[in-house]
């Protein structure tokens, strides 16, 4: 049964948490992970002041608290109106994924970004995103109302939206170990960054087979093209600031916005495709 | 006082006056060759007290050239041929001070287990965040002006960065060593090792953004050698 206002309550999860992932971005690339030292208060106090690199991760912090609220409401409204088993438990595991993100963050602090940490960390971050979007589709009229048109034509497409998520989860947790290695393995991230790409234009050319695979997909191909297209450039932008030109004491403010704007696309790609993926798959399960 | 005592007096007063003579001081210069490259300022604007400090923006520091031709802050120290030699730790504390937004000394040596005093004379807050490798890394919120914390290191350790997360401009590099033979140029660009026993050494001379260089030297008692590291930028 189609639930409007916990629709809409997710969408507003959905929202806070993309800021939380840029906030989270925007610390790692201002180099702020550890410009507060102790956890979960900051300096021991709930407000420290707001300068220099406390701002980005005091900020970050309290998105994430904001998020950690909002996501309980939303567990608790499940475990008490849902009928579907599936879904509450979803909605149990997106709470638990949002204590765990909270944990390894005070870890991150207390034991000095130790990498394997850091990088759960920011993949845990992304994949929580892309499970609220499931969340959402999932909540939705399209999805509670509607019953699915099987076509045979979306099996194979269904296939390739799985492949291409695939890919795009192993581009985050490659493009995560670049950014918290301090740039080890470029060369792996850029390899399987062109293998999403050439999926994205896979995606693209399927979904304009035939007219009932474009009418629900062509629309969604589109979109993921073009972020797709978006984080080559927004990548290319971030690998000429970080190795091509002369490295400076401070990031430029440039460069900051580039590997910003390119982590948390990411987060936005493996969102949709984990949605149209899910779509995509439930419109051609058999009947 | 009895005549045992006064010649045992004598013979320490002798033995400490003397050992230093005997032994050999290097000096020198680090040249640098080439364009100093341009930088632009960093804007302190993220700490309005940083900012009323630096209200026309930070000189980046990792590339100092002096107006004579040298190069600012480099380590340089004695990396091989004291492994068979035991040198005590000074008692003295290093002094390391955060400072109108930037760290005071930029470079400096120390020694394993000698005292880093680590100040904070700023009105505002800083963290110092030690990125040993070999060491125990640190980091340490300093909020308050006039704050001190004491640290020591365990094991020699060339480099350590020193950064402050909160100020990304503000970094210092620190030389663990077991021994004190090390120095760093100033605004002359000259280095001076004091006190080296003789003996054959290989001196580096170490630069955040230039690098490394060795040489060989060897020393005799009461020598006063001269050498000179180029750097090219």
């Amino acid at each position: 049964m189609y639930d409007r206002a916990r629709h809409l309550y997710l969408k507003l999860l959905l929202a806070a948490t993309f800021v939380l992932i840029a906030a989270g971005g925007l610390v790692t690339s201002t180099g702020s992970g550890l410009s507060v030292p102790d956890w979960p208060l900051s300096y021991g106090q709930y407000f420290p002041p707001m300068v220099g690199g406390i701002r980005y991760e005091h900020t970050h912090r309290v998105i994430a608290g904001t998020v950690g609220l909002l996501t309980l409401v939303y567990t608790l409204w499940s475990l008490v109106v849902e009928r579907r088993v599936w879904m509450r438990r979803l909605a149990l595991l997106a709470f638990a994924s949002v204590v765990a993100q909270a944990i390894l963050g005070g870890l991150t602090v207390l034991y000095l970004l130790p990498l394997p940490v850091s990088v759960t960390h920011a993949c845990l971050g992304q994949s929580f995103f892309a499970l609220l979007a499931l969340l959402a589709l999932f909540s939705s009229r399209e999805w509670t109302q509607t019953r699915p048109a099987h076509s045979d034509d979306l099996g194979s497409l269904g296939r390739l939206f799985a492949i291409t998520t695939g890919f795009v989860f192993a581009q985050l947790v490659l493009g995560a170990y670049v950014r918290h290695s301090g740039g080890s393995g470029v060369v792996p991230h850029i390899v399987v960054g062109l293998l999403v790409a050439l999926h994205a234009l896979l995606l693209l050319l399927r979904s304009g087979k035939s007219p009932s695979v474009s009418a629900a997909f062509q629309g969604p191909c589109l979109v993921i093209g073009a972020l797709v297209l978006g984080q080559v450039f927004l990548g290319f932008g971030a690998f000429a600031y970080k190795y091509l030109m002369p490295a400076q004491q401070a990031a430029r403010p440039a460069e900051v916005l580039l590997a910003t704007a390119h982590q948390t696309n990411g987060a936005l790609i493996l969102a949709v495709l984990a949605y149209q993926t899910a779509r995509c798959l439930r419109l051609c399960s058999p009947r | 006082m009895n005549r045992r005592a006064f010649l045992l007096a004598l013979s320490f007063l002798i033995t400490t006056a003397v050992t230093p003579v005997f032994a050999a001081t290097l000096t020198g210069k680090v040249l640098f060759e080439g364009q100093a490259p341009e930088a632009d300022l960093i804007t302190a604007d993220a700490d309005p007290n940083c900012a009323l400090l630096h209200p026309d923006g930070i000189t980046p520091d990792d590339v100092i050239v002096n107006d004579n031709g040298t190069l600012k802050n480099v380590f340089v120290y004695v990396k091989e041929g004291l492994e068979d030699q035991t040198f005590e730790a000074p008692k003295t504390p290093v002094q390391f001070d955060q400072h109108g937004c930037m760290y005071t000394p930029k470079v400096f040596g120390i020694m394993v287990g000698q005292t880093l005093e680590i100040t904070n004379s700023d009105d505002t807050l800083h963290n110092v965040h030690s990125l040993a490798e070999v060491n125990k890394a640190f980091n340490l919120g300093m909020p308050l002006k006039g704050m001190k914390i004491k640290k020591t290191f365990d094991k020699p350790e060339v480099m350590i960065k020193i950064k402050c997360d909160v100020h990304p401009w503000m970094g210092a590099y620190c030389g663990v060593l077991t021994h004190p033979f090390h120095s760093v140029t100033g605004d002359d660009g000259s280095f001076t090792i004091a006190d080296l026993p003789a003996g054959t050494y290989t001196l580096e001379a170490w630069h955040e953004k230039y690098g490394t260089q060795t040489q060989e030297v060897t020393v005799a008692d009461g020598d006063a050698s001269e050498l000179t590291f180029q750097f090219k930028g």
